[in-house]
């Protein structure tokens, strides 16, 4: 536990003019690019808005020589009224902390065509392809352009505006079943096994060879290895979506030559349920316990990320008491998250599920914590617009709030903690199995857009909650935990760290509760019906256990729902760089490193 | 056999190895006939396992066992080892003698194994 | 004795001892997750079979040993469930793999010393208790035998032509070129201190002292040797459940699939024995000479402390990567055994020739 270092120091941007970091930035880019970047000028936008031709330039520039090297997240919008598609970039300084620059890049929408910007950071891979996914936007250069939530067959991009969903929203209904005919082909006649499928008489379809060739599989097949002395094949086994390690319905297509793995693929969606959709057809209040299922191991960070956004739209203003309630919900959010994270891990390892379970007992009294706030266990919805829903309640498990907690954070967490640190940190296989295991360098880390504790166990000492304070955090006395080898042992350790920091918070949040005690948790009236004063955007981010967390909202004036509603899920960017950091190792460390990425599928899949 | 005392002291294995044939017979036997039969129309049960994906390809093909040179030495090794079990009982009968010649072969033996861990026979990966 | 009573006698210890293990493998399951649960906070298998016991003063009774029946319960279940042969098998290789595992771990039982010179309903059992008693060479007739078993588990793998399965049958032998040379090398140990190959021998060798104090490196190689030879955790490469969903038996089901598990428990049994004989006293233990029936209980209880061993191992640690596994068995296990057995050959002959006594004398202690 030494290599932490303090940065709670404001930080010095070093010039004599003062501006912030983003102004300058801009001032430089407008100053380098007169033609093709202005000032983003429309009612409650900010950033810049780039011209398309010259996006790659501008990123290059924002990256090697302005020092904004961290891009956040890519969003798609369509903005069917002016009849153009907008792609939203939101671009971060790793080293100077801060706020984002964002970029707005405007493409016409019946032939949205952008350069993709993978090449200059590979971690767009995954969210450019979600962009075509939902958007129909095509990214030119990109090496993989597929479909990557919604199915191979499906029809259509169902983020835009004016796609209705076939049968339920067509305004005549010409079909029997959902599909229009022709256009798509069902998932059965992609597996010849299906139900739908008529055989041939006598016909067994184990008895003889089949190819089934995806796209999935292009480039990944391959045959004799005419390199080596001997003539072996290489073999391209699915691990995933029905197999015990993948953290849920997740997929990975990997090569192995022997049992080294020489190619591995991600394949998600198998959850998908276009979380995006669902947001913009919900109010913004209806909207808050949809944030719950996304990463569902911790639901207050999600809702916290969520009311952040909504209240920049808003201009509300949250009481003190809500602000330090929500600190305590988030830090013990943290805490479980990750106590579950190691469990998982450890048991990917192959330890069985004991430290698991070990940690489970103090998970136990969080949820019964949680429970007694928010009215369930993971599910809480607890947060609102200006404050928090309910209360603290006066007793938890028979015992009172505030001396629950005490025992709770001054007892409980750490004993397990230190058993957790005794048993599992030195333990000789443990090492063995994870030093050196899926490194992942600083420049890759940032390169790849990873968040959270993978960015940080790779050398990268950055955290929304320092690097762009929200909330109180400014005010509170923590480290952020860095380590510098990326490997599977440093993601195991910087976890522990975190919890410890996290119990630092919480002792500092403590007194704050109890001094607030009766202020009100809500700002004025609750509200239900909101109608949204002014247009704009707004981006919420918080640390959430997995990573950084953002929610980009746009609405027009007077909506009582977003216009596009986008998710930066942390454990879906931080799965961007899972081949690299597989190749050339064994198929158990696969299972290893995809465990110290610790996803939530209902995050990867929305 | 009956003049052979060292046979009859097999007998008893023989026998065994009929009991065990008997329950390794008896176990698949009663499984299969017992369990429900399988419905004609069960093909995708049929399929290969793998992870809820049809596979593609063959399993049984060639495939690379980086190890093999060690399955090479297991062998070699195994029957060095084999060497030493009738020593090992007579040894304290044979004396100085025996260790001296048995040293030489260990010295052998030792020495073969050193070469091959320098050789980075082992380090297979 | 003639030819056909011995046989006759062979067949009735032969099938008393097979069912014994057998109901032994199926509550070294019911032990192992019980105990599993225990170690992780747990409870375990409780619903099916219990004692009721009234409370007193009404109430909902109290059960005693709940769950005793789960054993039988899974055993009926495994035997209802649908046997299926997959399409694509090898369905001689699919159906003979099951068998080619289960009959080892039972030949295996022919050697074991279960309890001292004992008569039991008239029978004489001299030299000591056992299905094939006096076989001389019985240490060799092991290790012969415990290697066959991984032919069933490569051939499950390389039968049921699943790319899991096959995975999981070359790591089973990868494991197996790795483990057997040590334990090899480690067994004889116990033959050079007891002067023969014969258990009962071994046995009788450690009435003043258990090999384990003597030789306690020995016991340790061989006793992390005997896990890798059984699969068990942390060497369970081969059906690493994170990594290849069940490995070599990811296909089979039904009793076929059940009969891997009956192996490996078995196995588990049977080397607990082995590792009691030969480093343990065997069945050895207090007024066992007086009263030999007590050999038996030693025996069971020592086999079941080994069994106990090996279930908080597989609750303690994760697995090992199968390159690790190998480098350990060639790198460190071997090494290892083979400068320990020169050096225990050294000094043992060095005492016959009464070097040491010289020695002393030439300090003048002696």
């Amino acid at each position: 536990m030494s290599e932490m270092i303090l940065d709670d120091q404001p930080q010095d941007d070093g010039t004599a003019v003062n501006q912030n970091p983003v102004e300058r930035a801009a001032a430089l880019l407008k100053e380098r690019f007169p033609d093709a970047v202005t000032d983003d000028t429309r009612d409650g936008y900010t950033g810049l808005m780039v011209s398309a031709d010259k996006l790659v330039e501008v990123a290059t520039a924002l990256r090697d020589d302005i020092g904004f090297d961290y891009l956040s997240s890519v969003t798609g919008v369509d903005q069917i009224n002016d009849n153009k598609m907008e792609v939203v970039y939101h671009t971060y300084s790793i080293d100077q902390g801060g706020s984002g620059l964002v970029l707005h890049v405007q493409v016409d929408r019946d032939n949205p065509v952008l350069p993709s910007l993978t090449p200059i950071w590979p971690g767009a891979d995954f969210q450019e392809r979600e962009a075509w996914d939902l958007l129909g936007i095509h990214f030119d250069g990109h090496h993989d352009l597929r479909r990557i939530l919604t199915w191979d067959g499906f029809a259509g991009h169902p983020l835009r505006k004016d796609w209705k969903e076939v049968f339920y929203e067509e305004d005549h209904k010409p079909f029997g079943s959902r599909w229009p005919g022709g256009e798509v082909f069902r998932a059965e006649e992609k597996t010849v096994y299906g139900k739908n499928v008529r055989y041939p008489e006598g016909w067994l379809p184990t008895g003889d060879e089949y190819d089934v060739e995806t796209e999935m599989y292009t480039g990944i097949t391959y045959t004799r290895d005419q390199q080596s002395g001997m003539k072996t094949d290489k073999l391209t086994v699915n691990m995933g979506p029905q197999h015990p390690s993948t953290h849920g319905v997740f997929r990975m297509v990997v090569t192995l030559d022997g049992e080294t793995v020489i190619d591995l693929k991600p394949v998600m969606g198998y959850l998908h349920r276009n979380h995006e959709k669902i947001g913009e057809r919900n109010t913004f209040i209806q909207n808050l316990p949809y944030t719950d299922r996304l990463d569902y191991l911790s639901s207050m960070s999600n809702n916290h990320g969520y009311v952040l956004a909504v209240e920049k739209l808003l201009g509300s203003t949250v009481p003190e008491r809500a602000e330090w309630i929500r600190i305590l919900m988030v830090e013990l959010t943290r805490i479980c998250n990750h106590m579950w994270a190691l469990g998982f891990l450890l048991n990917d390892l192959g330890a069985l599920q004991t430290p698991m379970l070990y940690f489970y007992l103090e998970r136990e009294l969080i949820l019964d914590f949680f429970e007694e706030a928010a009215g369930s266990r993971m599910m809480c919805n607890y947060m609102r617009f200006g404050g928090v829903a309910y209360d603290l309640p006066d007793y938890v498990r028979e015992q009172e709030t505030i001396s629950f907690l005490e025992e709770l954070i001054y007892e409980h967490i750490p004993a397990v903690l230190d058993q957790g640190d005794g048993l599992m940190t030195n333990n000789e296989i443990v090492r063995a199995r994870s030093i050196g295991v899926g490194i992942l360098s600083r420049e890759d880390a940032i390169a790849y857009s990873t968040a959270g504790p993978v960015l940080r166990a790779s050398g990268a000492q950055y955290d929304v909650r320092r690097a762009e304070p929200y909330s109180y955090y400014e005010s509170l006395d923590f480290d952020i935990p860095v380590r510098y080898n990326g490997d599977i042992y440093d993601r195991y350790l910087i976890r522990m760290d975190e919890m410890r920091q996290s119990l630092r918070i919480l002792e500092q949040v403590l007194p704050h509760i109890k001094a607030t005690k009766g202020a009100p948790i809500v700002d004025g009236k609750p509200q239900y019906a909101i109608r949204m004063p002014n247009a704009g955007e707004s981006y919420g981010r918080v640390e959430n256990p997995k990573g950084e967390l953002g929610y980009y909202v746009t609405t027009r004036r007077r909506e009582s729902n977003p216009d596009r509603y986008h998710v930066r899920a942390p454990s879906f960017i931080n799965l961007t760089p899972l081949g690299k950091m597989c190749e050339g190792h064994k198929v158990a460390d696969i299972v290893a490193i995809l465990g110290s990425i610790d996803i939530v599928l209902g995050e990867v899949d929305r | 056999m009956e003049n052979n005392p060292v046979l009859i002291e097999y007998l008893p294995i023989a026998v065994l190895i009929g009991i065990a044939l008997f329950f390794a017979v008896l176990l698949p036997v009663l499984s299969l006939n017992l369990g429900p039969k399988p419905k004609e129309n069960a093909r995708s049960k049929m399929i290969p396992y793998e992870s809820g994906i049809v596979a593609i390809g063959e399993a049984q093909r060639r495939l690379p066992v980086k190890f093999y040179r060690i399955a090479v030495l297991f062998i070699l090794f195994d029957v060095d080892i084999i060497l030493l079990v009738p020593w090992a009982v007579t040894f304290r009968k044979l004396g100085l003698y025996g260790l001296a010649v048995m040293g030489i072969f260990m010295v052998l033996f030792i020495l073969g194994d050193i070469w091959v861990w320098k050789k980075g026979i082992l380090e297979w990966e | 004795m003639t030819p056909g009573q011995i046989a006759l006698r062979a067949l009735i210890v032969g099938f008393i001892v097979s069912f014994a293990i057998i109901t032994g493998f199926a509550y070294t399951t019911l032990l192992e997750r019980k105990v599993l649960a225990r170690l992780q906070h747990r409870v375990g298998p409780n619903r099916a079979g219990y004692i009721p016991l009234p409370r007193r003063g009404g109430g909902p009774e109290r059960k005693l040993l709940a769950g005793f029946l789960q054993p039988a319960a899974d055993a009926v279940k495994l035997f209802f469930k649908e046997d299926m042969t997959p399409g694509k098998v090898d369905r001689i290789t699919y159906t003979l793999a099951p068998m080619i595992t289960v009959m080892p771990a039972i030949i295996l039982l022919a050697v074991i010393p279960w309890a001292g010179e004992i008569t039991i309903f008239g029978a004489e059992f001299t030299p000591y208790f056992a299905i094939a008693p006096g076989l001389n060479v019985a240490v060799l007739f092991l290790l012969a035998i415990t290697s066959i078993s991984v032919y069933g588990v490569v051939l499950a793998g390389w039968a049921s032509n699943s790319k899991y399965a096959i995975l999981g049958g070359i790591r089973a032998s990868a494991q197996m070129i790795s483990y057997e040379l040590a334990l090899g090398l480690t067994v004889l140990i116990p033959i050079m201190l007891a002067d023969s190959m014969n258990l009962g021998d071994i046995v009788a060798a450690q009435a003043n002292g258990w090999f384990v104090f003597r030789q306690p490196l020995a016991a340790i190689v061989f006793f992390i040797g005997m896990m890798a030879e059984l699969q068990r955790a942390p060497f369970d490469l081969l059906e690493a459940e994170q990594e290849l969903s069940a490995g070599f038996n990811v296909e089979y089901s039904g009793m076929r699939f059940g009969m891997f598990f009956m192996a490996e428990y078995m196995k588990m049994i049977i080397f607990s024995a082995i590792i009691v004989v030969l480093f343990f006293g065997g069945y050895r233990g207090p007024f066992v000479d007086q009263l030999p029936g007590l050999g038996f209980l030693y025996m069971i209880l020592k086999i079941i402390f080994f069994l106990f061993m090996m279930i908080w191992i597989r609750a303690s640690f994760p697995r090992f990567r199968y390159d690790q596994l190998m480098g350990l068995g060639w790198k460190r296990l071997l090494p290892i055994s083979v400068f320990n057995f020169i050096i225990v050959a050294v000094f043992i002959v060095l005492q016959e020739e009464g070097v040491f006594d010289s020695l002393l004398k030439l300090l003048g202690v002696g």
